[in-house]
């Protein structure tokens, strides 16, 4: 459990610096790094392949999409962030976390939640014959991106 | 075992709130979208610390992985969206915006 806290804190603190830091790449390491400590929550928490999907995705793929961004729009400090949102940041923050302290525990009992269940069969049985529809899903919303992504970047006709 | 999903679900909460704070005040539209990723890895916390908690580890993976594709396929297409928004304006100020016309 003591390890879990502290890789919790350390995911929290990451992303706090990612939101607060001014330089763009700063912020994209800094996500990833969140993201490598997720995954590893996620491996000792025994899900292994939410694990995988977190470090290799999450961490790999959608970092270098943000890298490649940043080095494609080259404006950095182009934009001023107001300094006033970054000093009150640690003032906002404790106060959610004392409302968060004293409100979550009434509501965790309240809000229903995954059922407890002992379970049956690999995480292969569960996704392919229980969840068959989310795979569906899940393929149906990769080629909406893949055919967002074309149509964002498709050529002028030359008649236009 | 209430104590630790009290943790976990502290914990992703805070999460979300970083996120919905960069939301909130900042302006540039790529600090918006690292908001964005913020609260979506609270979300799959959440999740998993759920199922973690509940001992229901495979169906709460299987949910935490559909999550994960839409998050993808989001980030992919609104960084693209980003990309052709600098080309029009040359800035990534996203009250820039508001001045678009046509």
């Amino acid at each position: 459990m003591i390890g879990h806290i502290l890789l919790l804190s350390g995911l929290a603190i990451f992303s706090v610096l990612a939101i607060l830091s001014k330089d763009l790449i700063k912020s994209a390491i800094s996500l990833a790094v969140a993201s490598l400590l997720l995954g590893i929550l996620f491996f000792q928490m025994q899900a292994p392949y939410a694990g995988v999907f977190e470090i290799s995705v999450v961490a790999g793929l959608i970092t270098v999409l943000f890298m490649l961004t940043i080095a494609l729009t080259k404006a950095e400090g182009d934009v001023r962030e107001s300094k006033l949102a970054r000093t009150i940041f640690p003032l906002f923050f404790v106060v959610f976390i004392l409302i968060d302290v004293f409100v979550m525990k009434g509501l965790l009992q309240k809000v229903p939640a995954l059922p407890e269940a002992a379970e049956q069969g690999t995480f292969g049985d569960v996704l392919w014959k229980q969840r068959t529809f989310d795979l569906v899903g899940q393929l149906a919303v990769i080629l909406a991106g893949v055919f967002a992504v074309l149509a964002l970047f498709r050529k002028r006709d030359k008649d236009e | 075992m209430n104590n630790a999903w009290f943790v976990y679900m502290g914990f992703a909460a805070g999460l979300v709130f970083i996120g919905i704070y960069c939301l909130l005040t900042m302006k540039n539209v790529i600090k918006l979208f690292i908001g964005i990723e913020i609260i979506s890895k609270g979300i799959s916390l959440g999740l998993l610390a759920t199922g973690f908690v509940k001992k229901n580890t495979l169906l709460a993976q299987s949910l935490v992985i559909t999550f994960i594709v839409v998050e993808v396929c989001l980030v992919a297409t609104a960084l693209a969206l980003i990309i052709n928004i600098y080309r029009h304006t040359k800035s990534l100020d996203v009250r820039k915006l508001t001045k678009l016309k046509g």
